[in-house]
């Protein structure tokens, strides 16, 4: 097939032209088997004309159509169902190309709405039920019985720019002159290359140039092309084809030929493949944009996301633009780049491409840079007619109109939250090893390094499948000299090994197991020594893993939880000893490292791993638990020592300077909590006998000294029981100790009750001593009018008539009239009512009367009289 | 003040009940009306608190006892806000400046510099120097304890320190050599038993004597633990009996529990549960250096002599290495895990001796 995918690079614009098939091109990945096995009905008798005819020669491409195929008439994509002719037609449906009407015309020469006359047809339906009419070729031998396909003056078919032959021949050439011509077949690049060849990464040299020599998983790749054709309505204006999605399925199916390829006949529940697909099939939104308007790559390093996306934008026809941690990424620098690649375009120089921006290693970029970007990407198209200022606006914050790939490692990075949520995601997966074999092994050939596939293989399970890693070693072996390599070589290269964190749990299970002995490779010559080969290995395998996790305090922790329920048979407990040891010093260096700034010492904290590798790891796997105790106990130490202070905080401070925190948990607090819970006859108070009496006062008076008292709370079976507050009893109580004597519900509440009569009586005094003159006076005042007195004086007043001076209308006082002799009786009854009230209000006590009430007793009582 | 231990604390030098000489000697020391800095120190509940407060009244007259709490803010440098409480009277300020945790520098530097900045008016009538009272010394850090230095030779004429803590090994040199160092002794068990008495006395009760040796067993010669059993004994019951059991702190229980389990049983998985009574314990407040120092006293009652010295050394050197390190539980973690390595190896030792 390779001869094909040449064949179609050497149209200029193909890129342009083809855009549009881009499940053709899927396909010419995919499913090579099938194609071969139906192409040749067309394409081998074509190249057998051509090989007699040609005698070379580039003169008569003029008039020469690519090659035009019989599927001509229908430019939708049910051609799938004529198969033979299936990756010719990707040519059919060129948009805009000068060529086009002489297409159309030739097109419509062959393709027929009745049966031809003459000649041998074939009839075809398209899936909207059409039926056309094709003819049938003749055999294209020697003698061209079709006046469509000319022989040109070397005899010829000219269904290609340049005869076959010519091409095979240049081919030949190239790949003798040049070794690595099958990735490189831009022919700008041959000469640079070859002068830079020495000093070129190889990873750079034999990076991918087209789609289909992508390395990385076939349905990835697919996607972000999906994703990218998403954008042609805006970015080129072309109309999405409408499919069904019943066809789409279809051709998936067909393509998935590989085996690890999540089968898709499972109705039930939506694969996550079906899933991406719907979500690419999803409408466009009101400008005409895909849903998503960021692709987000995510992946571990090394698995060509970058070049991915590099190959996928020149391919879909874009320029493109890209933005990496190299460049400055502050806020405003991001933003006018953004603006830049996504609302300009160059219009000189070759690439007259619409841009393409991929924002690359995305995941350490600053959160401001990445919100500018949700900015743009949510920008809405400013209601327009709103005057000149609006205008103005809408032209500088237009629409985000191109598409924009993001690329990063590390997808849960917290910045990225918000722009997850916004992008199509596209998690990479591994790449397989048997396709980076491959390549590595043609890498290798043209670089004249001699290694068998096992060799490889091992590299690339040596580099988790890092592409970039492999190469660069291979390159690196290359220039030390190596041309045979051989596992050996390969294991002692301690190149390709990657910084990359695991995961905490991952660094412990690999603390705690052993490894497992190693799979015997077939045809190999290695076999790993399982005692003291291994060792040094296993060594530096953890002291790797260890050191680039960095968390090193949290994998103390995790290994001094775990370690003890390791099954391992340490019946003299020296390896725990030993454990211990390694702990206490990992704590110490800790503390140099923190109190000094010491941190150098920092390189020696990952020792601790290994040696706890080599004193509990196990072939079993381990159980491992998530090391909370000690982030545990410090919230509960914390919790403590509030308590305490809250305690002592209020503690009165003759006795706060007496006591701290330190004798407090000590010392007091147990006894004090014993103390304060005396015997106490289960009766009311008042009844209490003098020494009893004492006794409660000398407790509460204890309770009010060190700050404690009992508050009434509401378990949650609804008991009411009474705690001590504040809660210093959790701190004297000890897991598996017999319970402390508790007083009765009784007795706590009588204590309480008590305690709050003791404190207004002691607030009480306190006031009487903060102003006691004050107190006096008020005494003093009250002492002669009591209080029924005045009111009885007020109902005497209110009883009696008040002899006001007369006025007359206008507030002027009248001269009283000689006053008419009354009679006797009126005046003598007011002074009888005078008189009682006055001698009523003398007494000490006063009555009222009230029906039905009891409290017909006024009376002044002080508190203190009471209690 | 209805805790005997706070209603019987004598309150003037003469009033003390043990060590009189030194009562004396603090005596004739502010006789003159001056005093240079002291450095108090002793085992908790000697009565070192009762023996400055004592000293300051000799000073200052009752003046010392009318006592406020007053919540300073103090901002450090780094704009951060300290909050402390300090204890004051008109002549004295009493401050522990390890509350304020690794900040305790700034406490130390503008708490006393105001203090000491700060001329007294009236120095007819008034001493002329204030005095501050640091109690937790040792728990200073090294920082603060250096801070402490220059202060301690330039206020010198307005102010006085005295430094309160349990042991001076953790107080730096220069700062023991600027002050007068006064060791505290615990009292001995008869004058405890002599304490306890009188206040029993005073309170109209009668304590056995073997009772008093009990509680003054129980508690170390700790007075003030003598004192609380003493009362929380006769919650319990009175009249007292002689062989009535005296109640302990709980803490002292559960490691002594935690000891026992070491001892009964060596293996990692007894390792393990001693280890989550470990984090119990610390998350209840007691300190670690406490923690260890109570493992060993118990696991020294349990062992053979022959294990004794290398137990002893085991504990030192844990010991030491807990105050180096952050997490005590590491090192209390190593130490029991020694005990447990050394003592199943002397008993397998002693079976095959036997069966030999």
């Amino acid at each position: 097939m390779d001869e094909y995918d040449e064949l179609f690079e050497i149209e200029d614009n193909f890129d342009e032209q083809f855009a549009d098939e881009l499940e053709v091109l899927a396909e010419i990945e995919a499913p090579k088997a099938k194609r071969q096995k139906q192409d040749p009905g067309v394409v081998k008798r074509l190249f057998t004309s051509s090989e007699i005819k040609t005698s070379g020669g580039l003169s008569w491409t003029d008039d020469i159509t690519p090659p035009s195929s019989p599927e001509h008439y229908e430019p939708s994509n049910t051609v799938r169902s004529v198969p033979a002719m299936l990756d010719i037609s990707g040519f059919a449906t060129i948009p805009e190309t000068p060529r086009r009407p002489d297409i159309e015309t030739r097109a419509s020469l062959r393709v027929l709405k009745r049966p031809p006359v003459e000649g041998d047809y074939i009839s075809v339906t398209d899936s909207s039920g059409t039926r056309v009419y094709l003819h049938q070729k003749e055999e294209t031998g020697p003698k061209i019985a079709d006046s469509r396909i000319v022989p040109n003056s070397q005899g010829s078919l000219g269904l290609l720019a340049v005869p076959i032959s010519v091409l095979r021949e240049q081919e030949a050439e190239k790949v003798s002159e040049n070794g690595d011509t099958c990735f490189n077949e831009d022919g700008e690049d041959d000469p640079e290359d070859a002068e830079g060849r020495s000093t070129r990464l190889w990873v750079d040299r034999f990076s991918p140039r087209h789609y289909t020599e992508l390395l990385s998983d076939d349905f990835t790749n697919r996607c972000l092309l999906k994703w990218l054709k998403l954008w042609d309505t805006v970015v080129f204006g072309r109309e999405r084809k409408s499919r069904s999605a019943r066809s789409d399925r279809h051709a998936l199916n067909q393509n998935s030929s590989k085996p690890n390829q999540p089968n898709q006949n499972a109705n039930r529940f939506k694969s996550k493949i079906e899933v991406t697909e719907e979500l690419l099939e999803a409408e466009l939104d009101q400008y005409k944009r895909p849903k998503f308007k960021v692709a987000m790559l995510s992946g571990p390093p090394g698995l060509g996301k970058t070049t991915l996306a590099h190959v996928i934008a020149k391919h879909a026809g874009y320029n493109v633009v890209e933005i990496n941690a190299s460049d400055d990424r502050s806020a405003e620098v991001f933003q006018k780049r953004i603006d830049t690649a996504t609302q300009m375009k160059s219009v000189l120089g070759a690439n007259e491409r619409p841009n393409c921006l991929i924002i690359d290693e995305i995941d350490g970029a600053p959160a401001a840079a990445i919100n500018i970007l949700l900015a743009t990407l949510n920008r809405k198209d400013g209601p327009s007619g709103e005057g000149e200022t609006a205008k103005k606006k809408k032209k500088k914050e237009s629409i985000l109109q191109r598409p924009i790939i993001c690329i990063c490692n590390d997808l849960y990075v917290p910045a990225l939250r918000p722009l997850r949520q916004q992008a199509f995601l596209l998690a990479f997966p591994q790449t397989q090893p048997s396709r980076l074999t491959q390549r590595l092994a043609e890498i290798s050939l043209r670089q004249g390094m001699k290694a068998d596939t096992g060799t490889l293989m091992s590299l690339c399970e040596k580099t988790d499948n890092d592409i970039r890693s492999c190469i660069n070693t291979l390159q690196f072996l290359h220039s030390r000299g190596h041309t045979q390599l051989n596992a050996k070589t390969i294991q002692s290269v301690s190149v390709g090994q990657k910084d990359q964190n695991k995961g905490l749990f991952h660094l412990w299970q690999e603390i705690f197991q052993l490894p497992r002995t190693k799979r015997k490779r077939v045809g190999e010559g290695y076999e790993e020594a399982p005692g003291s080969g291994g060792g040094a290995q296993r060594f530096q395998h953890i002291l790797h893993l260890a050191s680039s996790s960095g968390e090193y305090e949290k994998v103390a922790q995790g290994l001094h939880d775990n370690y003890l329920s390791m099954r391992v048979r340490d019946p003299n407990l020296h390896g725990v000893c030993e454990a211990l040891e390694w702990l206490s010093f990992s704590d110490r260096l800790n503390k140099v490292i923190l109190h000094g700034q010491n941190f150098t010492m920092m390189k020696y904290l990952p020792f601790l791993s290994v040696s706890f590798h080599f004193l509990f790891a196990h072939t079993n796997v381990p159980r491992i638990s998530y090391p909370h105790s000690q982030h545990e106990v410090s919230t509960r130490i914390l919790s403590s020592r509030n308590t305490l202070t809250t305690m002592l905080n209020d503690i009165p401070a003759c006795i706060r300077m007496r006591i701290s925190q330190l004798s407090l948990t000590l010392d007091i607090l147990t006894l004090l909590l014993d103390i304060i819970c005396p015997k106490l006859r289960p009766v009311n108070p008042q009844l209490f006998s003098s020494r009893e009496k004492e006794q409660m006062h000398e407790l509460i008076d204890t309770m009010l000294a060190y700050n404690l008292s009992y508050r009434q709370d509401r378990t949650p079976e609804g008991q009411y029981t009474y705690v001590l507050e504040p809660r210093v009893e959790e701190l004297v109580k000890f897991p598996g100790l017999p319970p402390r004597r508790q007083l009765t519900y009784q007795a706590k509440q009588t204590i309480s009750r008590e305690m709050e009569q003791e404190k207004m009586r002691r607030a009480e005094q306190l006031l009487m001593q903060r102003n006691p003159v004050q107190k006096e006076k008020e005494s003093a005042a009250s002492k002669p009018t009591r209080n029924h007195q005045q009111r009885l004086e007020n109902i005497v007043k209110q009883t009696t008539v008040e002899t006001r001076p007369e006025v007359d209308f206008f507030g002027r006082a009248v001269a009283p009239k000689p006053q008419r002799p009354q009679p006797s009786s009126d005046s003598g009854e007011k002074c009888a009512v005078l008189s009682m009230g006055t001698a009523v209000g003398n007494s000490d006590v006063w009555f009222r009367f009230n029906e039905g009430m009891s409290n017909a007793v006024r009376r002044n009582v002080y508190i203190r009289e009471l209690l | 003040m209805s805790l005997w231990v706070d209603k019987y604390r004598p309150n003037s030098l003469a009033k003390l009940d043990y060590h009189k000489e030194q009562a004396t000697q603090l005596k004739n020391l502010v006789q003159c009306g001056d005093f240079p800095h002291l450095l108090v120190y002793g085992p908790s509940g000697a009565g070192k608190k009762t023996r400055i407060m004592c000293l300051l009244r000799e000073l200052y007259g009752a003046g010392v006892e009318k006592l406020r709490i007053e919540h300073q803010t103090i901002v450090a440098p780094s704009k951060k806000k300290i909050e402390i409480n300090t204890i004051a009277s008109n002549y004295h300020l009493e401050v522990n400046p390890s509350d304020a945790g690794n900040q305790d520098r700034v406490v130390i530097q503008e708490l006393i510099k105001t203090v000491a900045q700060s001329q007294q008016i009236q120095s007819s009538t008034q001493r002329e120097f204030k005095v501050v009272l640091l109690t937790e010394v040792d728990r200073l850090t090294k920082d603060a304890q250096h801070a402490l230095r220059r202060t301690m030779e330039k206020y010198m004429a307005t102010c006085r320190l005295i430094l309160c803590c349990n042991s001076t090994s953790k107080v730096i040199g220069p700062i023991r050599s600027r002050c007068l160092a006064i060791r505290v002794p615990l009292p001995s068990t008869e004058e405890v038993c002599s304490v306890l008495s009188t206040v029993c006395k005073k309170e109209g009760l009668l304590l056995p004597p073997e009772l008093a040796k009990q509680i003054c067993e129980k508690s170390g010669r700790n007075l003030r633990k003598a004192l609380l059993m003493c009362e929380a004994c006769r919650v319990q019951q009175y009249p007292f009996s002689a062989d009535q059991d005296v109640p302990e702190t709980d803490w002292e229980v559960y490691l002594r529990e935690t000891a026992n389990a070491i001892v009964s049983q060596q293996s990692p998985q007894r390792l393990l549960e001693v280890r989550a009574r470990l984090y119990e314990l610390l998350t209840h407040c007691i300190p670690p250096e406490i923690i260890m120092k109570g493992l060993v006293t118990e696991l020294l009652n349990n062992c053979d002599g022959h294990l004794k010295t290398e137990v002893a050394h085991m504990a030192a050197y844990y010991e030491h290495r807990l105050q180096l390190g952050n997490k005590a539980i590491y090192h209390l973690e190593a130490f029991t895990a020694k005990f447990m390595a050394i003592y199943k190896k002397f008993m397998e030792d002693g079976l095959d001796a036997m069966m030999f």
